[in-house]
């Protein structure tokens, strides 16, 4: 009789439970860490600034004459004429312009630093064409001197991608520009993950020089589904392990995949595409991938030929970053025309970007947009500087999700704010002071705010 | 497929020829324009050009006669801007192995890429709409250190605008992927020092038996020419301490030097400007690329030009954006350099270095001109008119035309319209 008596105790005990409340033992929940290489950035010493009777460019498309810009605790405090301060550092910017600081959402800064060496060359996992479960920010070498360099042209916030080799390369990860010893102390608080796609030559080739998949461009689409469809299937697994598990039961954990995690937080809208595309009818059928399996496309970049199908890209909310005048290195890059950005721009809803790709232009994200706005006024446009400096700001912002902290000088926005000495689409341009949350991180005059890398210290 | 190739290429031709006939009769004054002339002359206001037969007859004549007069009302005009050391006409698309013919696996002292270059190619038009009227071009080389030769093109895109082919020697120096640099600059000073010993046993020769069955080879001919100083010896080479053997080279030989790329110049800019040998560079290049180039820098452009040294700005390499080469010299102007010595590295410098008749506007010189709506260097100014040997020349490219194609709006598709 004792000998049964536990295990009559048991049964009783779960069928109660069954009726109402649960009825096994529930083991701990498994729940995947979202964050595990988390942001150590601290904003730099700052104090409250006034920044007094420029010509500010606010981003949201406004231009202010004989203006002035409070910083105040890391934020932008008021944008408007005749304001002051108490005990505020005030900087006379007459003649001077005053833009948001500029946001680059392609660099590849970092996992492809200079020097350019085998020891140094990160950027593309090329061992699978779909490699999800690598993240750009488990090689981005803080070190890389070009970082400094983008500082001095007004790079305050960069999206550092993996390359273009593979259908899925991996996670890119948004930094703040400040000079820093470990990535995560330039992590991006709260930025969204991206996640690097690519279409066209670069993974059909690659591949299919090994005689794999993808070999044509029909085998990438096949290459993306495919991954998509795991994809689906691994986060329906989960959502029934978390459903399961708040209605009381035990249910077992799915095994974890690395590179399904991913892509699960796209599906989940979580993580944001950023899609390497240069042709318009890839473009559109990236489009309906992103339905059919219930994400949304994100920015294309690279997107040579987004003025074929600006209407599209409005109408399906997509980002199009591009260049002024990249073109011809490969056959996807032919039909590229100067005023590309600004035709895609000319839509309604529209989100022009203009991207660097390149540790070069990065540092001049202001003359490839003059590019085009001076190309375009000449051919029928009508662009005035602020609203094209929304191109390297707010919509880059809105690109990368954190348009809710930066891209443009409205009150509460992180201080991100660049100082130039004239026009900045001009060529004599330059960038005379850069904040990022306030605190000055350049000064064109002053040599105690010229970061330079390690690698650079003692060369001779 | 051949014959339709072949007829509709001979009737380019002729509708080419006939145009330039036309024009090429009619002389034309160009007046009250401000004049770069990148001369001694320097800039003048209110000035007159004339040009005719494709030459600058006159400046500033007292009065001036002429079958079409232009008001430029106080617009700048300037020499054509010249680009060089890049693959144009070489290359229409990077990755498409069957459309590129700037590299050369087996490239030589001899090897000429001239035979292989093409008006056509849809670079050219762009080219244009920079104000760029004549183009060095060189090969993208190949396996060892020569890269063959460079050849000198107008940017008419007509089928005879190359004006001289095998005008330099173009050879590649300092940090290999493997091996070691010493073995390239010991196979070049090799090579020109055994040549000039050769020439010297050869007339010693001469005079006691004057045999003449010794036909020169072609690369005998070339590294001669290289020796008399007809011929610029081209060398794209990073590092100081390789510039350095290159500066002794020139002195030892009386050479005719020149450097391209040349990271490191700046630190031995005034041996550089002591000995006479000009700096090709890419004034946008200041990251540390390599170990060669650790001293790349926004303000080298400037830094070489107040030494002494002679520059020319280029975008060396691609050719599919030289059109933003005043983009280059404006970013030089920026950070340092005085503006008409920045207008003489695109114009007369590049001519000087690269023996050519153009790159300044003077009394004689080819009528190679570009009338600017504002500062050439800014991107808020575009060309409003541009000459190459006096003909007038459309800055019309593909690019156009697929732009105005996109912008009509029409109710059938995009290809019905032109």
């Amino acid at each position: 009789m004792a000998k049964l008596m536990p295990s009559l105790v048991a049964v009783a005990l779960s069928t109660a439970i069954a009726g109402c409340s649960p009825a096994e033992q529930q083991d701990p929940k498994i729940t995947i860490n979202a964050n595990p290489y988390p942001s150590t950035y601290q904003i730099l010493p700052n104090s409250t600034t006034l920044l007094k009777n420029a010509i500010v460019l606010t981003g949201t498309g406004e231009r202010i004459d004989d203006a002035d810009v409070l910083i105040k605790d890391g934020k932008i405090s008021a944008v408007g004429q005749q304001l002051s301060a108490e005990g505020a550092v005030v900087v006379d910017a007459k003649g001077k312009w005053i833009t948001p600081g500029i946001i680059d959402v392609h660099s590849h800064l970092g996992v492809y630093p200079s020097p350019n060496a085998e020891s140094h060359n990160d950027g593309n996992e090329m061992t699978n064409p779909v490699t999800a479960e690598v993240w750009a920010e488990h090689r981005v070498w803080p070190q890389d001197p070009g970082f400094n360099r983008a500082r001095e042209g007004g790079i305050t916030t960069l999206q550092i991608l993996p390359g273009s080799a593979n259908l899925i390369g991996g996670r890119g990860v948004t930094l703040k520009n400040v000079p820093a010893t470990t990535m995560q102390a330039m992590k991006f608080p709260a930025a969204p993950y991206g996640l690097k796609m690519a279409c066209g030559e670069n993974p059909k080739s690659l591949y299919g020089s090994r005689n794999e998949l993808p070999m044509t461009r029909m085998g990438n689409m096949a290459g993306y589904r495919t991954a998509f469809i795991q994809a689906t299937e691994y986060k329906r697994a989960w959502d029934k392990y978390d459903a399961d598990y708040a209605a009381g039961k035990n249910p077992v954990a799915p095994k974890r995949d690395l590179m399904k995690d991913t892509l699960k937080g796209v599906l989940e809208g979580d993580i944001l595409i950023h899609n390497h595309c240069y042709k318009a009818e890839e473009m559109a059928m990236m489009i309906d991938l992103g339905k059919e399996f219930g994400y949304h496309a994100g920015t294309f970049h690279h997107a040579v030929e987004a003025y074929k199908i600006a209407d599209l890209l409005a109408e399906n909310g997509n980002c199009a970053a591009m260049w002024p005048d990249w073109w011809g290195f490969k056959l996807e890059a032919y039909d590229m025309v100067l005023e590309n950005v600004a035709m895609v721009d000319a839509v309604k809803n529209s989100c022009a970007v203009v991207h660097s790709d390149s540790g070069v232009t990065i540092q001049r994200l202001n003359q490839e947009t003059a590019k085009i706005m001076n190309n375009a006024n000449d051919n029928g446009f009508d662009l005035k500087a602020e609203h094209v400096i929304g191109w390297i700001t707010a919509n880059a912002a809105k690109s990368l999700g954190i348009s809710d902290k930066t891209g443009s000088l409205e009150k509460g926005k992180n201080a991100d704010v660049v100082v130039w000495n004239t026009n900045p689409f001009s060529v004599y341009a330059q960038a005379e002071q850069v904040f990022i949350d306030g605190a000055k991180v350049y000064d064109r005059q002053d040599p105690t705010y010229q970061a330079q890398s390690d690698f650079m210290l003692g060369q001779q | 497929m051949t014959l339709f190739k072949k007829s509709a290429l001979a009737l380019s031709l002729s509708v080419g020829l006939a145009l330039s006939c036309v024009v090429q009769a009619e002389s034309i004054a160009i007046i009250h324009a401000t004049v770069h002339t990148a001369t001694e002359q320097g800039v003048l206001t209110d000035a007159t050009v004339v040009i005719e037969d494709g030459t600058i007859v006159a400046i500033n004549p007292a009065s001036p006669t002429a079958d079409t007069v232009i008001d430029a009302k106080g617009a700048i005009l300037t020499p054509g801007f010249i680009a060089s050391m890049n693959d144009l006409g070489l290359v229409e698309i990077g990755a498409v192995a069957s459309s590129r013919d700037a590299y050369e696996k087996e490239a030589d002292v001899i090897f000429d890429p001239s035979l292989a270059y093409n008006p056509k190619a849809s670079t050219v038009p762009l080219a244009r709409k920079g104000g760029i009227t004549r183009n060095v071009v060189s090969s993208g080389g190949g396996e060892g250190i020569f890269a063959g030769q460079t050849f000198t093109v107008d940017l008419s895109g007509d089928w005879d605008s190359i004006l001289a082919a095998n005008t330099g020697l173009v050879v590649a120096l300092g940090a290999k992927e493997e091996g070691s640099r010493a073995a390239g600059m010991q196979q070049l000073i090799h090579k020109l020092e055994d040549a000039k010993k050769a020439q010297a046993k050869k007339s010693k020769a001469k005079k006691t038996a004057d045999d003449d069955s010794d036909v020169p080879s072609r690369e005998d001919d070339i590294i001669n020419a290289v020796l008399a100083g007809e011929k610029p010896l081209i060398i794209a080479v990073d590092r100081a301490s390789d510039i350095l053997h290159l500066i002794k080279l020139k002195q030892d030989l009386s050479i005719d030097l020149v450097l391209v790329n040349a990271a490191d110049a700046v630190l031995v800019a005034d041996k550089l400007a002591q000995a006479n040998i000009p700096v090709v560079i890419d004034s946008m290049r200041n990251l540390p690329e390599s170990f060669d180039s650790l001293h790349n820098s926004l303000e080298n452009a400037g830094k070489l030009a107040k030494a002494g040294v002679k520059v020319a700005i280029a975008l060396p390499g691609d050719s599919h954006g030289i059109y933003a080469l005043r983009f280059s010299a404006g970013n030089a102007v920026a950070n340092g350099m005085n503006y008409e010595d920045a207008l003489a590295s695109v114009t007369a410098n590049v001519a000087d270095i690269f023996h050519l008749d153009s790159g300044r506007i003077a009394v004689g010189k080819p009528a190679d001109l570009v009338l600017w709506s504002g500062d050439p260097f800014e991107f808020s100014s575009k060309v409003q008119k541009m000459w190459i040997a006096g003909e007038e020349q459309s800055t019309d490219s593909r690019q156009d035309k697929l732009r105005d194609r996109y912008l009509q709006k029409t109710a059938m598709p995009e290809a019905y319209s032109r």
